[in-house]
């Protein structure tokens, strides 16, 4: 006899947290299911978050903490939804709960098995720009603090085992199982992955070791970073000019990504301020084609941010070539009174990668999705959180790139039609 | 454990905020300080007290009775207090055993540059807090029962999904909307993008589900012009004017009707572009389709004038009460008027607004959809963006409250693309000019307009917002001249003749003076209503059980005013799903034993009710003495300050607890002056 839930939701990051937590305000019992070993998703690895510059833990933690601590809602995190078939009027779910060596119930999280360890490799809470040991807590306030053993990495040497000072808790014989659940509604918040650093060939990333990603540069910026402080990654040294390359993997026919990733500039536009707060001395430029600052508050804060004297160049970034000295030299076209084809030197560049469907959307469950891979809804302008599945609803960026307070407030329209479809209303 | 616990416990938990407050605060030196607190037992700091870890400190401790009270010096209660709060209940203790010391809002973030002062100021704040932790009592919520309702108002997109979606949970909802037909302005498109469905046909589905619910009661012409009450049980003081009509009509029955009655007031529902009469309706198969009386033009002899039956030309307004636990605010957006001259608006027919020319492309429109000036076609049409948004000080006249509006409209940029792409569709031969700053197609499925505006030859023109394209004031007859530096020509001044210019108008929000007024709700600088955070309760404001969706809090599309409804449609049904809800316990308390009757409390009293004199029977006869409502007081404090024998406190905020605040703040710091 399978275990009974009145939802799953697929994924734990903000929007599938808010979802869970508003389902399980109205006294349903939820299932939330995240791949990943914790759970917050891309949001709590952020620095700060655009308009209000809030510290994205503060925003973050609490609705992690609230929906992990919430009677109603139970999480499985290392697991994936293999399967999520109709039956009769609820959904018959597989999840398969991966291996995680550690004993989940029994960890204190006292990290004592990560000092143990003597495998270094490299961090992917990180983005590979840190490392940290073959079994460790994810990132210092991980939801569970528990360990994971990454089996690929481990030696096994036994320290940590020895370390361990809870009996039994590690189990280096764990072993993927898999788990069935009944279930009467889903909603899916499987968010995005960034679009690939190394798909525009132009611009060298494989190459040029200076030129990152957004998600690096967040991990920079943030009071848990790799390095303490925003240093480039081949030398470690203090960056004096930056360079925010937009549009490097959205609306670009070459790319297969022609639509707009929505959330690229705002990012941009806060980082270079807290660039400029960090490194007060440091030069920063944005290469755009258009600003789209459509938020509430988000057109005064790059307001804001010319008037601190970040420098905006209006052009679509032809090529980036390597300068000596880790340097980077981005050729544009620069569009204004002034304009004309230019180079400029930067020590530092970050592409502004766009945004593509996280996971495998069409595995477990049989939904429509548009030409972009983000999943379709059929009433998108009356009821953008239904898909073509009764019963099956959608929130955050699984349904389209979006920033981190639309898909708050999407999440918790979810839960609202799922909770009116559990009610008995048409779904 | 043989030994007697202590009678008073505080623990104290200084939080590093990842740097956000110790790369000001030298928290150590703070915790040092506060350890040597009379009834602190602990103290403590960590990178981040709202994590997990961070909350486990507290419980822990709790559990181990190591404390009986509990300070966070951290950031905002406002932020964090809810969770603080709820480690402690976890723990198996009170709630309210918690003060927070605000060291990151009022010190770290306000006093960057001088390390040595943060950390005074951060200790007097945590030593203030420790010494009322110490008098804390483990109080209780109030429970309230909730009225088993939710209010919504305003019909349009955002309101009604809100209705409907609460009545689909199986929630009884009152809906309130202004106007005499439900619908809001999408009524007044044609298309939408990026679906291409009919605008009347999509909202003419929603409606007809909200209307057919039974769990929906609607009144239209009617408007909240007072309200009150508290979460669980508000209320909404609602004037309904009658609509003068009471049968459905075709816009032909109505039109050969009212053919005696002038055609003179503009029509709002063309922006002003045509002329209706004083019973109209705004469009065929307009919920409900019966028309409504203007009563502000109607004609005296209107009666005499009018043929037919099922009108009634006497105006009646009735006021009545609704009440429920929550209320969802909807109330919408206006689109932005310019001033007279701003572009040649008001001056010249061939300077329109977006929404006037969605009108002329209707076939029900001012036109009959032809695209014509002073009976001339259209050739040449330029579209100017951000006027009424994105503007710049000094360089746009400001708002009649003297500020401009520096905020960005978010729809307009592709409602313009959208409909040239309708018009390359429609008239062959026509020029499109476009004169922008940026083109924020952002959405799902709206770049594809702008893509295809480029293919279907539409000139772009880039402006600088600082030096904003100039509109000739041309010969009465005459074509428009529009004058831009051209941005993408590297500045070369442009002349463009055109028939029509068209004005991509923003969004300013639809007054709710009178709601803003009874419940005192917060408005963001731009004047939209200002949510309470926009991650954390994005939908909801200070008023707890007050939420607000769709355009009246910020501009937005369709889907997105929909999310936004189902959004607060959620929160209000976390509510109304449950019989009670739980009130902060801060109110007032009346201490018999001291209390004299003298009334003085009362008098002060700003709430309706929330404090009376009742007869109380004692051994010397009766008297009076001052009695609370406690789910009524708000904890204002006004009664303790009247009353003239210290007989009433705030529970939670006590006189003796203040006292014990401000010795903590008086407590000076070594090497302070």
């Amino acid at each position: 006899m399978s275990e009974a839930y009145d939802a799953l939701v697929i994924g734990a990051g903000i929007a599938g947290l808010q979802a869970a937590s508003d389902l399980a305000d109205q006294g349903y019992q939820v299932l939330v299911v995240e791949k990943e070993p914790g759970i917050g998703g891309k949001m709590i690895l952020l620095s700060k978050v655009f308009p209000t510059l809030d510290c994205s833990s503060c925003i973050t933690t609490p609705k992690m903490s609230y929906a992990n601590n919430h009677d109603n809602i139970t999480t499985l995190t290392l697991s994936e939804v293999m399967h999520c078939q109709r039956d009769g009027d609820g959904f018959a779910v597989t999840v398969r709960r991966k291996a995680r060596y550690v004993n989940e119930e029994s960890c204190t999280g006292c990290g004592k098995c990560e000092q143990a360890c003597p495998v270094l490799c490299s961090d992917p809470y990180d983005f590979d720009l840190g490392v940290t040991k073959a079994i460790h807590i994810p990132f210092k306030n991980a939801i569970p603090l528990v360990s994971v053993l990454d089996m690929d990495q481990c030696i096994m040497c036994g320290a940590c085992a020895r370390a361990c000072p809870v009996p039994d808790c590690i189990d280096y014989l764990d072993e993927d199982r898999e788990v069935e659940f009944r279930v009467r509604t889903v909603i899916l918040g499987t968010g995005f992955e960034l679009t690939p650093i190394d798909a525009k060939r132009e611009y060298r990333a494989t190459e040029l070791t200076n030129v990152i990603s957004p998600l690096q540069m967040e991990r920079l910026l943030a009071p848990h970073g790799p390095y303490g402080g925003v240093l480039r990654p081949s030398d470690g040294k203090v960056a004096d000019s930056i360079a925010f390359v937009q549009c490097a993997g959205s609306r670009d026919e070459t790319l297969g990504v022609p639509y707009c990733s929505r959330v690229c500039c705002m990012y941009a536009v806060k980082m270079a301020m807290l660039l400029s707060g960090a490194l007060p001395l440091a030069d920063i430029t944005i290469y755009y084609m258009d600003i789209r600052t459509f938020g509430k508050g988000y057109e005064q804060f790059y307001q804001n941010a010319k008037a601190m004297g970040i420098s905006f160049v209006k052009g679509k970034v032809a090529q980036i070539t390597g300068a000596g000295n880790g340097n980077a030299e981005v050729r544009v076209e620069q569009i204004g009174e002034y304009g004309g084809v230019r180079e400029f030197e930067h020590d530092l560049v970050v592409l502004s990668l766009g945004l593509r469907p996280g996971g495998d959307l069409l595995g477990p469950l049989p939904l429509t999705v548009g030409d972009d891979g983000f999943v379709a809804s059929p009433d998108s302008k009356l009821s953008p959180v239904r898909t073509s599945e009764a019963g099956v609803f959608v929130a955050g960026a699984a349904v389209g790139p979006k920033d981190i307070v639309d898909s708050i407030i999407e999440a918790s329209a979810a839960a609202m039609q799922a909770s009116a479809y559990l009610a008995g209303g048409e779904a | 454990m043989a030994e007697a616990l202590p009678k008073k416990r505080v623990g104290v938990y200084i939080c590093h905020c990842g740097g956000n407050i110790s790369d000001v605060v030298d928290v150590e030196a703070v915790r040092k300080a506060a350890e040597k607190l009379g009834d602190v037992t602990v103290a403590r700091r960590n990178m981040f007290m709202c994590s997990s870890e961070g909350q486990a400190l507290i419980e822990e401790d709790l559990r181990n009775d190591r404390i009986d009270s509990v300070v966070v010096a951290s950031c905002t209660p406002s932020l964090h207090e809810p969770t603080f709060r709820g480690a402690i209940k976890r723990a198996g203790g009170s709630p309210f055993m918690l003060e927070q010391a605000n060291i990151r809002e009022q010190v770290s973030w306000t006093h960057t540059h001088d390390h040595a002062a943060a950390t005074a100021k951060a200790t007097q704040l945590t030593l203030a807090a420790g010494g009322k932790a110490a008098l804390l009592e483990p109080l209780e919520f109030i429970r309230v029962e909730t009225i088993p309702r939710g209010l919504v108002v305003g019909g349009g997109v955002a309101g009604l999904r809100a209705a409907r979606d609460l009545a689909q949970r199986g929630i009884d909802v009152v809906l309130i909307e202004q106007s005499p037909f439900l619908g809001g302005r999408t009524t007044q498109l044609g298309r939408v993008y990026p679906t291409e469905e009919d605008a009347r046909e999509m909202m003419g589905r929603l409606i007809a589900e909200v209307t057919a619910d039974p769990r929906i009661t609607i009144h239209t012409n009617a408007r909240p012009i007072d309200g009150g009450g508290s979460l669980g049980d508000y209320w909404l003081k609602v004037e309904q004017v009658s609509r003068g009509c009471h049968r459905e009509m075709t816009p032909i029955e109505l039109a050969e009707a009212i053919a005696g009655l002038p055609a003179d007031i503009p029509n709002e529902f063309d922006h002003g572009l045509s002329q209706r009469r004083a019973v109209w309706m705004p469009y065929e198969g307009c919920s409900p389709s019966i028309p409504a009386v203007d009563w502000e033009h109607l004609p005296d002899d209107a009666a005499e004038r009018v043929q037919g039956e099922g009108f009634d030309f006497a105006r009646r307004v009735e006021q009545f009460e609704v009440r429920g636990a929550t209320i969802i605010l909807a109330t919408g957006f206006d689109p932005y008027t310019p001033c007279k001259g701003e572009y040649g608006y008001g001056e010249h027919p061939g300077v329109v607004t977006l929404p006037q020319l969605l009108r002329m492309l209707a076939p029900d429109g001012p036109t009959g959809g032809r695209l014509e000036v002073d009976d001339r076609p259209v050739r040449d049409i330029a579209f100017l963006r951000c006027v009424g948004s994105r503007q710049v000080e000094g360089v746009n006249e400001p708002q009649p409250d003297g500020q401009v509006n520096d905020y960005c409209s978010r729809a307009c940029c592709t409602a313009t693309l959208h409909v040239q792409a309708e018009l390359n569709e429609r008239f062959a031969d026509l020029n499109i000019y476009d004169l922008y700053q940026d083109i924020r197609t952002y959405g799902r499925g709206h770049e594809e307009y702008y893509i295809r505006a480029s293919r279907d030859g539409v000139i772009f023109c880039l402006y600088d917002a600082n030096k904003p394209p100039v509109v000739q004031q041309p010969e009465p007859g005459t074509r428009l001249a529009v004058r831009v530096h051209d941005q993408l020509t590297n500045g070369e001044e442009l002349e463009l003749d055109v028939d029509l210019l068209v004005l991509a108008t923003g969004m300013i929000p639809h007054t709710v003076d009178e709601l803003v007024e009874a419940f005192k709700l917060p408005r963001s600088a731009d004047r939209f209503l200002q949510e309470v955070h926009p991650k954390l309760r994005p939908v909801e404001l200070a008023v707890e059980g007050v939420m607000v969706a769709g355009t009246c809090q910020a501009p937005m599309t369709i889907d997105e005013a929909a999310a936004a409804g189902s959004a607060a449609a959620a929160k209000a049904a976390n509510v109304l799903t449950k019989e009670y809800v739980e009130l902060n316990p801060y109110v007032a308390e009346v201490d018999p034993a001291l209390c004299r009757g003298s009334g003085d409390c009362v008098a002060e009293c700003s709430v309706v009710e929330a404090i009376q004199l009742v007869e109380v029977e004692t051994d010397t006869g009766t008297v009076q003495r001052a009695e609370i409502n406690h789910t009524i007081c708000n904890g204002c404090g006004m009664c303790v300050a009247a009353c003239p024998h210290d007989a009433i406190n705030i529970k939670g905020w006590t006189i003796p607890q203040f006292k014990a605040l401000v010795a903590g703040l008086m407590t000076l710091q070594e090497g302070e002056a």
